[in-house]
């Protein structure tokens, strides 16, 4: 083969530049991220989880979450509004000037503009800043996901189908380990439209003893065990719903940014 | 045999035949222009690799531009604007100052001190003869730089100098300087070292 040095050089360069491109530059890029802070504040982002949620990951994992649920909330675009938070020593220009101005829904140059006027005529302004998109409209998370959010991701499971809801910020939208928990066992019990299967071998079936079990669910009519029995969830299922209430995307990052909901003051 | 060997070696006509020929030049042209405006697009578009820049923000710049920013953190960085065209070019833009020019503000006692009352004076009248800054005789003009600043952008000034490169003091607010323009000393003489000290903090 009197080519096979050259074959093999251009394989190997094939092989080298794509190896460039899909693990050399990820890992110059974002092999360095470290914590970052909450924008404005000096709280830490994102925080480690607690023993119960790290373990909650691999369940997430063994039971093929992924493959139904994403937890990457996408943006489109950003919006501003101009809100006025003081109207100065005339305030019946400044009514007067803003009745005639568009102050939400803008970009930044006209938000900038809208400022410049009501400023110069002594009210005083606050710009605010909003994310935009259609997950962000459904309700998903108040930006998109950026990379440090999977900080503490072992492994990173941003899934790539929804045939369920985006679970990016499922700990602050159902922030309750019982109702967690309750969904896990029987997804139509909490949402009668669910195309969620039961995840009823993470809990246990348990002949009431002298007492109800402090944990055990609290179960509609037609969910519930036969009498004299109890539903228990088994410690894969508390990890799990431990799991799920650490996953948030509701903090202003510097590479997210947004106003917060509340004015700091 | 020999048959066969003559009909490979000379081609019957018709045949295709591969012979060196350079390649058009609209080709060339076209890539060129292609790569040049993915270049444009690259540039505006990508933020250069930033590991912080996402998608709807096109670059560093746009990013830093979009911040949200209330109360104190606007005002300082309304002040920073002020303070980088208007005073910047002899302090510089770290506060460090230049020698034989304009003395450094970073760690400035006159900046950092308790009450701003004397600092205010510095742009709004000037300075002028030998003044010590850390620890340092400085003996240069300044002209009363501040003075046609609105008092709403020279409070911003201030609060930024006392409050970036490492100074930490209160900051000012507009009313203050509204308060000092309307009892500055008669007369348009710049100040001097000794005229700042006999007045209150």
């Amino acid at each position: 083969m009197k080519t096979g040095i050259s074959v093999f050089v251009a394989t190997f360069v094939a092989l080298g530049a794509s190896w460039c491109g899909f693990v050399l530059a990820p890992l110059l890029q974002l092999g360095g991220a470290k914590q970052t802070v909450v924008l404005q504040t000096t709280d830490n982002w994102p925080l480690q989880r607690t023993g119960a949620a790290t373990l909650g990951l691999q369940v997430y994992r063994a039971n093929g979450c992924a493959a139904c649920h994403t937890e990457l909330v996408r943006q489109t675009g950003v919006a501003f509004e101009v809100l006025l938070t003081s109207a100065g020593n005339n305030p019946a220009a400044v009514s007067n000037l803003i009745s005639n101005l568009k102050l939400a829904g803008l970009t930044k140059e006209e938000a900038d503009d809208a400022n410049a006027k009501i400023t110069a005529i002594g009210g005083k302004v606050e710009t605010r800043l909003t994310a935009t998109g259609a997950d962000i409209a459904r309700g998903w998370g108040l930006r998109q996901s950026v990379a440090a959010d999977y900080l503490y991701d072992q492994p990173v499971q941003l899934g790539s189908l929804r045939a369920g809801p985006d679970l990016a910020n499922i700990g602050v939208r159902a922030p309750d380990l019982n109702w967690q928990l309750l969904h896990l066992y029987a997804p139509k019990a909490v949402n009668p439209n669910s195309t969620m299967p039961s995840f009823k071998f993470l809990f246990e079936v348990r002949k009431i003893g002298n007492a109800p079990a402090p944990d055990a669910l609290h179960l509609p009519k037609e969910f519930a065990a036969a009498d004299g029995y109890e539903i228990v969830p088994k410690p894969e299922a508390i990890e799990l719903a431990a799991y799920l209430l650490s996953l948030k995307a509701n903090q202003p990052l510097y590479e997210a940014p947004f106003s917060p909901v509340t004015a700091a003051k | 045999m020999s048959d066969e060997n003559k009909s490979c070696s000379v081609p019957p006509p018709g045949e295709p035949t591969a012979t060196p020929s350079t390649a058009p030049m609209w080709i060339i042209v076209v890539t060129l222009i292609l790569l040049f405006i993915g270049g444009i697009y690259f540039d505006r578009n990508s933020g250069w690799f930033n590991a912080k820049v996402y998608s709807p923000y096109a670059s560093a710049e746009n990013l830093d531009a979009c911040q949200p920013q209330s109360g104190a953190a606007a005002f300082i960085a309304r002040g920073k604007k002020t303070y980088e065209a208007v005073c910047g070019v002899c302090h510089g833009p770290d506060g460090l100052g230049k020698p034989g020019q304009a003395p450094p503000l970073a760690g400035s006692e006159w900046v950092i001190a308790k009450g701003f009352n004397r600092l205010a004076h510095i742009p709004l009248m000037g300075v002028a003869g030998s003044i010590q800054v850390s620890g340092k005789d400085w003996n240069m003009n300044m002209a009363a730089m501040g003075a046609a600043l609105p008092d709403e952008d020279l409070a911003a000034v201030l609060t930024y100098i006392r409050n970036s490169w490492g100074n930490k003091a209160s900051s000012v607010a507009g009313d203050d300087i509204k308060h000092i323009r309307a009892k500055l000393p008669a007369g348009a003489q710049p100040m001097t070292h000794d005229m700042l000290m006999q007045m209150p903090e």
